[in-house]
């Protein structure tokens, strides 16, 4: 018996490019946005991808927003996926279901970063013919511009993430030091702590080759007066005097000493643990790690200080915080639109985001709740000083963010390890940016 | 005679109903998923709300890709990474293997304590690494640290991240090769040995003329696996560095998982893939060819 290749090879070819044509053959087509709109009158049970979120006697966020739903909607029943810890994951765990068409999730929680590509992929329901345009007044003007991609928005605001500067007050107290007003001031102070030997480094912040890195650069260009890409994410802004001055800055603070070398290396959690070990004396992190400072085994709890981020001497910004945080987006694809939409917008409006402010250290999303006393009043000092963070978006409203991020971080950090120059690293993202907006990167 | 054509068909036909689910399973998970990425690196697809779309059959994902820079250094990366640490291992594996052949007592023992790196999953292994090669606590900068007055920040340096992820590499899978090649060791005759002693060769020249003629069989494949292995080098750089400092330690199989998985670049990732896949596959043939005919040589060496 002869086994011959070329059969088996052809069949596999037929079964392959039959396989691609028929995917195009779905069901549905465009998604009815009429019934996404209604709130279904009969039960209903929608499934929620999320993580835990916990509150701070040890619950689960998710439970109490559930609770409180289901006293609302008792017709409606959500019950909870649990998502991968780790954000990439999430997305490719999610693009490929959806994209397969899979009803379930209904409703999934992705990172604010995500809205224009999984918009661009058909991977959410466009909201605002289902809320109507206005809906979206009631939140912070940067968090809506992330949330939408050409003329439509596709995910609720869950909760808001942004980055504050930390620092030591007992070492600043020690030397006289006020808490820098700017990061010329910041430098001057670490330098003095550093010299007298109370700490190893001065600042330390996310330098590795990931998204991080982007969060960073985005906030000091933001600090020199510049953007990435224009509003509409089309066109490359980067450059001129403000990137110089930003990557200069961020490489002056390298070959200073004031950041370790190692710098390059560091995620949240790297940057994190230098300042908690007592080797930092500032710190640029996001708002959830107050609660990793203050915790009771934290070496440096009760001594820690923590402001919006400073900004460049002679330029108008200062207190730039890079925005992040996680929405809802609804599944096309699910069974009970209405049910679904029902959910993710009640933990966007005001009832969930008041539970969120008194139960967990979750930053909300919805303005007026943000600025409302409760959330000034609140122990917890990011909360109280989250309205006075004016947020820096990312360049993600292009489909194409991932490889624009990519071409951005991968740059800057090479100058932080000091192979490159910072006009040569600008003129290399520029291009690399360039190429991505067009599709053409890799 | 007309009984035997019709025997021989029945007997293929018997045949091919018995291999059927055999090849019904290899054609579902082997061929099938590779003829349709090879399909999808030539098309343009969109994901809509009805599925995929192919929106048009192209070259532009290779063309793209061959000149794009981030592939051109991912390939150097890949090759040479490859190249250095299958050679190394091959040579260190060797070494391990005479000795482990020569070895009277607890030869058992060694062998187990040896697997125990190969038998850690990289991931975890890769994470131990990563604590050692820590810039502000790892044992091994603190090490470099008695040295020289500024030891290296491991990771964020292109030099010495890609030596630090070769020796993790190197010192997981030494004692697979090392295991292969003792194998071969053990089928070597006695009276091979004896003859090379009787024509009075010494211990350099028996190893030289002896054995590692012997063992050629033994290292090809064990070269060929690690080849395969390195060339999809994917854990280690995703643990340790995620591809950096810049793009230094972008392996092939990082590129595609970005594209795919983080662009959401079906097209361009399979391109990627079926690329990697064709040099890789390449690479392993013309590897075969020149050996086979090596060993040819030896085997008529010896017989005349």
């Amino acid at each position: 018996m002869s086994l011959r290749r070329r059969s088996l090879l052809g069949a596999g070819t037929g079964l392959g490019l039959a396989a691609l044509a028929g995917c195009g053959a779905g069901s549905g087509g465009a998604p009815d946005l009429a019934r996404a709109a209604e709130v279904p009158r009969g039960e209903a049970t929608v499934r929620w991808w999320s993580f835990p979120m916990a509150t701070n006697d040890g619950d689960d966020l998710r439970r109490l927003l559930i609770e409180a739903f289901r006293s609302r909607h008792p017709n409606i029943t959500v019950t909870t996926v649990d998502a991968p810890a780790v954000t990439d994951i999430s997305r490719s765990v999610l693009s490929t279901a959806v994209a397969s068409g899979a009803a379930s999730p209904d409703l999934y929680m992705g990172d604010v970063a995500w809205p224009a590509q999984f918009a661009h992929n058909a991977l959410a329901l466009p909201l605002d013919e289902v809320v109507g345009e206005d809906y979206w007044r009631a939140y912070p003007e940067s968090l809506v511009h992330a949330l939408g991609y050409r003329d439509d928005t596709y995910a609720f605001p869950f909760f808001a993430d942004q980055a504050y500067l930390f620092y030591r007050r007992d070492l600043l107290d020690r030397h006289g030091l006020d808490v820098p007003a700017s990061w010329e001031e910041l430098t001057v102070a670490a330098r003095t702590v550093q010299r007298a030997g109370d700490a190893e480094y001065g600042l330390v912040f996310q330098g590795a080759v990931y998204e991080g890195l982007t969060a960073n650069v985005a906030e000091f260009v933001a600090d020199a007066g510049g953007e990435i890409l224009n509003a509409e994410g089309t066109r490359v802004t980067l450059g001129g005097r403000s990137g110089e001055r930003a990557l200069t800055f961020l490489r002056d603070l390298v070959a200073d000493g004031v950041t370790p070398r190692a710098v390059g290396t560091f995620r949240e959690q790297d940057s994190t643990d230098a300042f908690v070990g007592g080797r930092a004396v500032f710190l640029r992190n996001w708002a959830y790690v107050w609660g990793v400072v203050e915790a009771p085994d934290s070496p440096v709890a009760g001594r820690v200080g923590v402001v919006p981020r400073p900004g460049f001497e002679g330029a108008a910004g200062s207190g730039n915080g890079c925005l992040g945080g996680w929405c809802n987006f609804v599944n096309p694809h699910s069974e009970n639109p209405g049910a679904a939409v029902a959910f993710a917008r009640f933990c966007a409006e005001e009832e969930a985001q008041v539970i969120m402010v008194r139960n967990t250290a979750y930053l909300p999303a919805l303005s007026a709740v943000r600025a409302g006393a409760e959330a000034r009043r609140s122990p917890t000092p990011v909360t109280a000083l989250a309205d006075e963070v004016r947020l820096v978006p990312r360049p993600t409203r292009s489909p194409h963010y991932p490889q624009v991020s990519k071409a951005l971080y991968t740059e800057v950090n090479t100058v932080l390890s000091g192979g490159a120059s910072p006009t040569e690293a600008l003129e290399r993202a520029r291009a690399g940016i360039a190429d991505a907006l067009e599709g053409n990167a890799l | 005679m007309s009984d035997v054509p019709s025997l021989t068909r029945r007997r293929a036909r018997t045949g091919w109903l018995f291999t059927l689910p055999a090849l019904v399973v290899v054609a579902a998970v082997t061929i099938f998923p590779v003829v349709y990425s090879i399909a999808i690196s030539f098309t343009q697809v969109s994901l809509t709300y009805d599925g995929l779309r192919v929106e048009e059959w192209t070259l532009a994902n290779y063309t793209t890709m061959l000149a794009s820079s981030a592939w051109r250094e991912a390939l150097v990366f890949t090759v040479g990474y490859t190249l250095v640490t299958v050679a190394v291992e091959l040579v260190l594996g060797i070494a391990v293997a005479v000795l482990l052949d020569r070895l009277e007592v607890g030869r058992g023992w060694l062998l187990a304590l040896l697997l125990i790196p190969w038998s850690m999953i990289t991931v975890v292994s890769a994470q131990l690494w990563g604590y050692l090669y820590n810039a502000t606590y790892g044992a091994v900068t603190w090490g470099l640290g008695l040295f020289l007055d500024e030891p290296p920040v491991i990771l964020g340096t292109p030099a010495p991240a890609i030596t630090a992820m070769a020796v993790a590499d190197i010192w997981k899978t030494t004692p697979f090769v090392a295991v292969i090649v003792l194998a071969g060791l053990v089928r070597i005759p006695a009276e091979r040995y004896e003859a090379a002693e009787v024509d009075g060769a010494g211990a350099w020249r028996t190893f030289v003329s002896v054995v590692l003629p012997a063992l050629r069989p033994v290292m090809v494949v064990a070269v060929l696996f690690r080849v395969l292995q390195a060339f999809g080098i994917f854990d280690l750089p995703f643990v340790l560095t995620q591809g950096g400092p810049g793009t230094a330690t972008q392996s092939l199989a990082m590129l595609g998982y970005k594209a795919l998985f983080q662009d959401l670049n079906m097209g361009m990732g399979a391109a990627v893939a079926t690329a990697t896949g064709l040099l890789v596959l390449g690479c392993c043939l013309l590897f075969l060819r020149a050996f086979r005919s090596h060993v040819d040589e030896a085997g008529e060496g010896s017989t005349a």
